[in-house]
């Protein structure tokens, strides 16, 4: 592969999700109900799909949980 | 280009769309007295021509001369506020008070030396005439501004005809530090960067959002003496006014502090205190008031107090008696607003809450200190803005104010509090207490709504550091470094872009690249800010907007339980969608991702999950047909009811029009069980016979099969 190759690739766009340090904390969120009701799915042990348009709630959610998310995006 | 040019730019190109959206005839009436042409000239010459005219100071003075005198006088007034933008309400007030009782004729005559312009919507309609954009623009309630080019020329007109009583008196009065009302209305920008207000239809305040700015605590006033009414609340619709708060929706949020903040106290105290001339609703007595008059006294009150007390000498002193008499005698709208017991005094605690509740606390009035009737004059600042003196020698700044201590509550000592290192302290530190010296406590939730500003924990430490008088404890060190690192321990991409690549290697090379940063999966990452990546190292094969409704994506092969992905097309939500009710199966070749419907699951998700429309409604959206019929069979599971063996003899006919008739034909119908298929009907063996019989008697035979019946 040259430098110049271009990478196939397939874009998705206005994703929200939550990106957690360890997979415990994951599970952690996902015990609580009304974070779990938002996860669209799990895209990998440390990351958690969120359905579209629920990223406030989750937000909200979270700082309930006593968390202090890094909100990126905004 | 610096700040200056670039305000002058706006203003520019603000001028030229309003004269852009006057009529021809009307921009040629409007040149001829601002620009007197000797020749006629195409429109986009003569705005030319306008715009370069209001970028002539001395040409400017000659057409500030040439206005008639009310119109001049409104000018002098507004300009002296630093404050553009007025409602026509207000300047016909002010010239009334001024002695022209002309209605809006002087407005009229502003707006036809181009001197001052109407404001209209973002797209306006074409403006014939200024006697109907008013009557379209709301009457009294409609708004102009005057260039700050022109109110530059125009502050210096005299306004002889506002005069005061003055007295000299021996030594010095009582000065502040102006600092009183910025931290206030910091404090009110951090109480709704904690927690949006929210107003009603009508714009006024929930109960709930207005007990929290009662006026106690931090927002107490200045001078509990001399306190203008509900003054957390004047904090609130003061801050929205100068542009510290945002009205998004029903919401009033806290955007970031205006860049004037980051400069020092004297452009602040003179961008506040035109602000002040901004409020609608709101009276030094009354409190918030509901906006039920359209030209509220409280900002050309409160001017030509300023002014009244401007007219005397810099060294003499004014009582508010005399400036309440004046204003008594000659304001039309004032005495209305004033409240019984201020009306009784001839509105002397009006004047007396304006200038020892407002004016002294911003530094714009010294106060002597006669127990009796304390007069006032203007300070050094005051001279400035309201006065055209000077403008005053800043003060020494003590770059070390704070005093963080091991509790991680700071102390602020006055003397340094400069307006960057208020609007600094309020992003990361809970303000407690406004004296003296003031307190504050740097907490959790305002540590992290600073560094959720953008401020990063080494830049709060340096700012602590800097200012601070003594190291920062190390406790307090560790306690912001540790808020730091839990706030990292989750993020939250409220709306970002995922590369989804083919390979893991593809990843790899696009993170070597700096395509992007973050791996998420083994062929998903994304750039650090979650923004697009640079798209000249890739290939698109697909792209999904998640905001976007989902579409057709996947398919449902023939035996209506194996569900196919399309690769290209589907999204990240979708597999998590289809593990609900399916499972992969398991020795597909690279590349291809096929699934297979279980019946529990699918059972489950129908019954416990998302019920069975829904599950139509997700196999429409998804695949673009309905839900399989072995889905519904497995949704339908054990509550369907049992099916029964039965024993049935068959018919089959000739065709299918003979079928018809059989099935149709009422004596046959009755005798028949089912049909099964075009020419084939199912018959229950005692109801053989009658039906051969009747079939018989119109002639169809019936060829017997032995053993058809036992």
């Amino acid at each position: 592969m040259t430098p110049t190759t271009r990478l196939a690739a397939k874009l998705h766009r206005r994703v929200c999700f939550v990106l957690v340090d360890d997979a415990v904390l994951a599970e952690e969120l996902l015990a609580r109900k009304k974070l779990a009701a938002e996860v669209a799915g799990r895209l990998s042990d440390r990351v958690l799909l969120i359905r579209p348009g629920r990223s406030a709630a989750v937000i909200d959610e979270l700082k309930k949980m006593g968390h202090t998310p890094q909100v990126v995006g905004k | 280009m610096d700040s200056t040019d670039a305000k002058q730019s706006s203003w520019s190109s603000r001028i030229e769309r309003t004269l852009n959206s006057y009529s021809e005839s009307l921009l040629q009436t409007v040149s001829d007295t601002l620009v007197k042409p000797r020749t006629k000239l195409p429109i986009p010459a003569v705005i030319e021509k306008c715009l370069a005219t209001l970028g002539n100071p001395p040409v400017i003075d000659r057409r500030i001369k040439d206005l008639p005198e009310a119109a001049r006088m409104v000018l002098a007034a507004v300009s002296r506020s630093g404050q553009p933008q007025w409602g026509v309400g207000h300047l016909v007030s002010l010239s009334a008070t001024l002695g022209h009782p002309d209605g809006v004729e002087p407005v009229r005559a502003l707006f036809l030396a181009g001197m001052a312009f109407p404001i209209t919507k973002e797209d306006p309609r074409e403006i014939w005439d200024f006697d109907l954009w008013l009557a379209s623009a709301g009457g009294v309630r409609a708004q102009v501004f005057v260039p700050p080019v022109v109110a530059e020329r125009a502050r210096v007109v005299p306004l002889e005809v506002l005069a005061v009583e003055s007295e000299s008196l021996p030594g010095n009065g009582r000065e502040t530090d102006g600092l009183d009302w910025p931290l206030r209305l910091a404090t009110a920008w951090q109480a709704v960067s904690a927690e949006p207000v929210r107003k009603t239809l009508a714009g006024l305040l929930f109960k709930k959002d207005r007990g929290r700015f009662d006026p106690v605590g931090l927002f107490a006033p200045p001078d509990s003496t001399h306190s203008p009414a509900e003054s957390g609340l004047l904090s609130l619709v003061w801050a929205e006014a100068a542009g510290l708060l945002k009205q998004e929706g029903e919401t009033l949020t806290a955007p970031p502090f205006p860049p004037i903040w980051d400069g020092p106290l004297f452009p602040l105290i003179a961008d506040l205190t035109a602000a002040l001339f901004q409020l609608q609703t709101w009276d030094p007595l009354v409190g918030v008031t509901e906006a039920e008059n359209p030209v509220p006294a409280f900002p050309t009150a409160m001017l030509l107090t300023l002014l009244l007390v401007a007219s005397a000498p810099p060294d003499r002193w004014v009582s508010p008696a005399h400036v309440a008499m004046w204003l008594w005698e000659h304001h039309p709208g004032w005495q209305g607003g004033l409240t019984k017991e201020a009306a009784r005094r001839h509105g002397r605690p009006w004047v007396d809450t304006v200038l020892f509740g407002l004016a002294h606390p911003l530094g714009l009035v010294d106060v002597y200190p006669r127990p009796d009737d304390p007069p006032v004059r203007l300070s050094p600042l005051g001279q400035s803005l309201f006065a055209n003196g000077p403008e005053p020698a800043a003060a020494p700044v003590l770059p070390q104010t704070l005093l963080v201590q091991p509790n991680a509550e700071v102390l602020a000592y006055r003397q340094g509090l400069t307006p960057s290192l208020i609007s600094l302290l309020s992003r990361i530190a809970a303000w407690k207490g406004i004296g003296p010296a003031c307190t504050l406590e740097l907490t959790q939730e305002q540590a992290y709504r600073g560094l959720e500003s953008g401020l990063t924990v080494a830049e709060v430490l340096q700012t602590l550091a800097r200012h601070s008088t003594r190291p920062v404890p190390p406790a307090v060190d560790d306690l912001l470094r540790r808020w730091a690192t839990k706030r990292e321990r989750v993020t939250v991409f409220s709306s970002a872009t995922l590369v989804e690549f083919g390979t893991t290697a593809d990843l790899d090379a696009a993170i070597s690249r700096g395509v992007v940063s973050i791996k998420l999966t083994d062929r998903i990452g994304l750039t650090a800010d979650g923004k697009e990546p640079d798209f000249r190292h890739l290939r698109l094969t697909g792209n999904r907007d998640y905001e976007s409704r989902p579409f057709p994506c996947m398919t449902v092969e023939s035996d209506g339980v194996t569900l196919v992905p399309d690769p290209a097309t589907a999204d990240l939500l979708l597999e998590p969608e289809v593990l609900r009710i399916a499972e992969p199966i398991p020795g597909d070749p690279p590349g291809v991702r096929r699934y297979r419907m279980i019946p529990d699951k699918v059972r489950a998700s129908a019954t416990n999950g998302t019920g069975l429309d829904n599950l139509d409604e997700w196999f429409q959206i998804r695949s673009g047909s309905p839900l399989p019929a072995a889905a519904r069979l497995f949704a339908a599971g054990p509550n369907a009811r049992p099916a029964r063996v039965e024993k049935l003899v068959v018919l089959r006919f000739p065709t299918p029009e003979v079928t018809d008739g059989v099935c149709q034909w009422p004596i046959t119908a009755d005798r028949l069980a089912d049909r099964l298929g075009p020419t084939t009907v199912a018959v229950d063996p005692e109801d053989l016979a009658p039906l051969v019989e009747a079939l018989n008697r119109i002639g169809v035979q019936v060829e017997q099969f032995h053993g058809a019946v036992e």
